[in-house]
């Protein structure tokens, strides 16, 4: 019950108080906006929370992922267009629900059922975490080893189209993340004589050139392929109030899709776009009026923001306890935890307890702020983000992505890196590799590598020791199954794809 | 043609990580090998190429992809630009090449107000100076060339 003083303390802070809430207006303004993302707003923000105190850094970024992904509900149902890949499920009701004028109605389903799931997932983060960590605390490095090789191997071939280039993505991050010198014995590596890499890739610059500059470069070449204004669509009459007997239908998808986010939070690469979709499917499944569904069912939009709420809470649980990050905003924290020299695995909750429980009280109180800020003002929000010019904002954002990976470190060395990571990002996008993939993996590298070492040691130099111990042999078989079952799905896609256009 | 190329650029890649790998010393006694990782991820890479190409050569070709040269090189400008003002800071600091780049950029992604352009020489570089090499106390890029900081502050 440490989660009831943690609030506390979190309450009767000011300051962290206004944090919470400014960061929840920034994710979701940056949530709504098309092109935008949470992970590159949080890339962006990392260098200046090197100023900030530890709790104050993390929840900061935290609560705007948090908004970030509920913000991505407000352009799903207003201008047709998802601000995040998790909003895509909810522009199938939400926007024929704008069309008719009931836009404002559609938006507070979307912002109570975001608000469910995503407490809902907390929830379930705060009583299961410790017990997950207390697990974590018996794993030996075999175990770990095979938990990492499992994350890779489903992060690299559950994400994206293709099985290949996701994998292909997730071995790139490991070779990056390689360069430099070796932590156990200090021979360089793929430093080819230079001292700037023998220092290795810095996670700052590589995530703000991933995420934002290629984004910007994405940005500048899809500009000609632009359509035109986007249109908002306005509430009409009674379209914006939202009485209790309307709701209540949609109360028992708001409790599903909470759980079948935070059952799939929980597992890394997954992410909240399955869950939404997965959530929609099985509302719909369930419907009472399936009928509906696609056409304007404010069942149809509950259903999916609650599952891709649900996520965020669980999708911490791999990270803090055993220090995997299941999202590219996990990954992001992560760097956010070890510049603050923050050792995050399952010790964490013997020497940081604390913290860890304030962050979540700040999480909480983070979607109580966006809950307010949406079901009041999200109109607003959008009638605001109509406004930004985004050819002033994107060159900005390009001229932030310069200064902001130098003053990670002060170095120059770290923007170049930006620059020929910007590079590498856009070719990643433009060629459908997996960028999730890529940058989870940079992460886990060198925790995979110094467990399947220290295993190679244990065992005096025989691989058998991950196949003689049932946990690990289990969690190597996890990514082989993974794989297999991502196979047979697309097999059988392209089975229906084929009949149907045999029957064409 | 595209699978193909995609497969041959992953190959290009993982022989040069193959032979970086190669390169790292061997292991001490009682110690593992320090390219034993970027070895196996390397042949790994080097392995998923083939199945890249394996399976390009079982697609049926669907036509020329339709490619907007204007938007490449759109593209390519940026980049260059991105390549340029990043080298600029360590020859003439901060200041200088933002005020430049600025209304560079924002033309190129459509402004056309000569007022605004002109007030982005200065409110660029001021702004982002203000934030982070003062607020924030990052120690800016010192120009070895030219510094226009240096030469503001006498």
């Amino acid at each position: 019950m440490e989660i009831f003083p943690a609030m506390l303390s979190v309450i009767t802070d000011p300051t962290l108080l206004f944090a919470i809430v400014l960061a929840a207006a920034v994710g979701m303004i940056v949530g709504a906006t098309p092109g935008l993302t949470a992970s590159a707003a949080i890339a962006m923000l990392l260098p200046i929370t090197f100023y900030m105190p530890p709790l104050f850094a993390l929840a900061f970024l935290y609560v705007i992922g948090k908004s970030g992904r509920y913000g991505g509900s407000i352009a799903a149902i207003l201008f047709n267009t998802p601000g995040t890949a998790a909003s895509a499920a909810t522009q199938i009701d939400g926007y024929p629900l704008a069309r008719a004028g009931k836009a404002g109605k559609a938006m507070k389903v979307a912002t109570i059922s975001s608000v469910i799931g995503d407490l809902m997932g907390d929830i379930l983060l705060v009583v299961g975490v410790g017990f997950i960590a207390a697990i974590a605390l018996k794993l030996g490095p075999p175990e770990t080893f095979a938990i990492y090789f499992a994350a890779f191997v489903v992060i690299g071939s559950v994400i994206g189209n293709s099985i290949t280039k996701g994998l292909a993505s997730a071995i790139m991050g490991i070779l990056i993340a390689m360069i430099g010198l070796d932590p156990i014995s200090s021979e360089e590596r793929y430093t080819f004589g230079s001292f700037d890499l023998s220092n290795g890739i810095g996670l700052v610059p590589l995530m703000i050139g991933v995420f934002v500059l290629g984004e910007v470069f994405a940005q500048m070449e899809s500009r000609r392929k632009a359509t035109g204004d986007v249109e908002e669509n306005e509430s009409e009459g009674d379209g914006n109030a939202l009485t209790w007997e309307e709701y209540k239908p949609c109360l028992p998808h708001a409790l599903r899709g909470g759980f079948i986010g935070a059952g799939i939070g929980v597992l890394p690469g997954l992410g909240s776009a399955i869950a939404a979709f997965i959530s929609y499917g099985e509302g719909k499944r369930r419907a009472t009026n399936p009928e509906k569904w696609g056409k304007g069912a404010l069942e149809g939009v509950a259903a999916p923001e609650s599952a891709n709420n649900a996520v965020s809470g669980p999708s911490m649980a791999p990270l803090l306890t055993l220090g995997i990050p299941g999202s590219t905003i996990g990954a992001i924290l992560l760097g956010v935890f070890l510049i603050h020299g923050i050792q995050v695995g399952p010790t964490l909750f013997l020497t940081d307890k604390e913290l860890v429980y304030k962050l979540f009280a700040c999480g909480m109180l983070g979607i109580v702020a966006y809950g307010f800020i949406g079901y009041f003002g999200a109109t607003q929000v959008a009638k605001l983000i109509l406004k930004i010019p985004t050819n002033v904002l994107y060159p900005l954002i390009f001229l932030t992505a310069f200064v902001a990976s130098y003053s990670a470190r002060g170095s120059m060395f770290d923007v170049t890196v930006m620059t020929v990571a910007g590079f590498g990002g856009w070719l990643m996008r433009k060629y459908d590799f997996n960028i999730a993939a890529f940058v989870i993996s940079f992460v886990l590298a060198k925790g995979a590598e110094e467990t399947f070492r220290q295993s190679l040691l244990m065992s005096d130099g025989g691989a058998l020791i991950f196949v003689e111990r049932p946990v690990a042999l289990g969690f190597l078989l996890l990514g082989v199954v993974a794989i297999a079952f991502r196979v047979r799905g697309m097999m059988k896609e392209r089975k229906l794809a084929q009949g149907g256009l045999g029957d064409a | 043609m595209r699978a193909y190329a995609e497969g041959l650029v992953l190959i290009v890649i993982s022989l040069v990580a193959l032979w970086g790998a190669w390169q790292v010393p061997g292991a001490t006694p009682g110690d593992t090998w320090a390219g034993i990782v970027p070895f196996s991820a390397s042949l790994a890479l080097l392995l998923l190429s083939g199945v890249m190409i394996l399976g390009a050569s079982q697609q049926t070709a669907t036509g020329e992809d339709k490619t907007d040269h204007a938007a490449t090189f759109e593209f390519i400008g940026l980049f260059l630009i991105a390549l340029i003002y990043q080298q600029s800071f360590r020859w003439f600091g901060y200041l200088l090449p933002t005020a430049i780049v600025a209304p560079i950029v924002l033309y190129m992604f459509g402004v056309r107000s000569w007022i605004g352009l002109a007030l982005s020489v200065v409110i660029c570089p001021l702004v982002f100076h203000v934030i982070f090499f003062e607020l924030l106390g990052v120690f800016p890029p010192f120009g070895e060339v030219f510094d226009l900081l240096d030469w503001i502050k006498g």
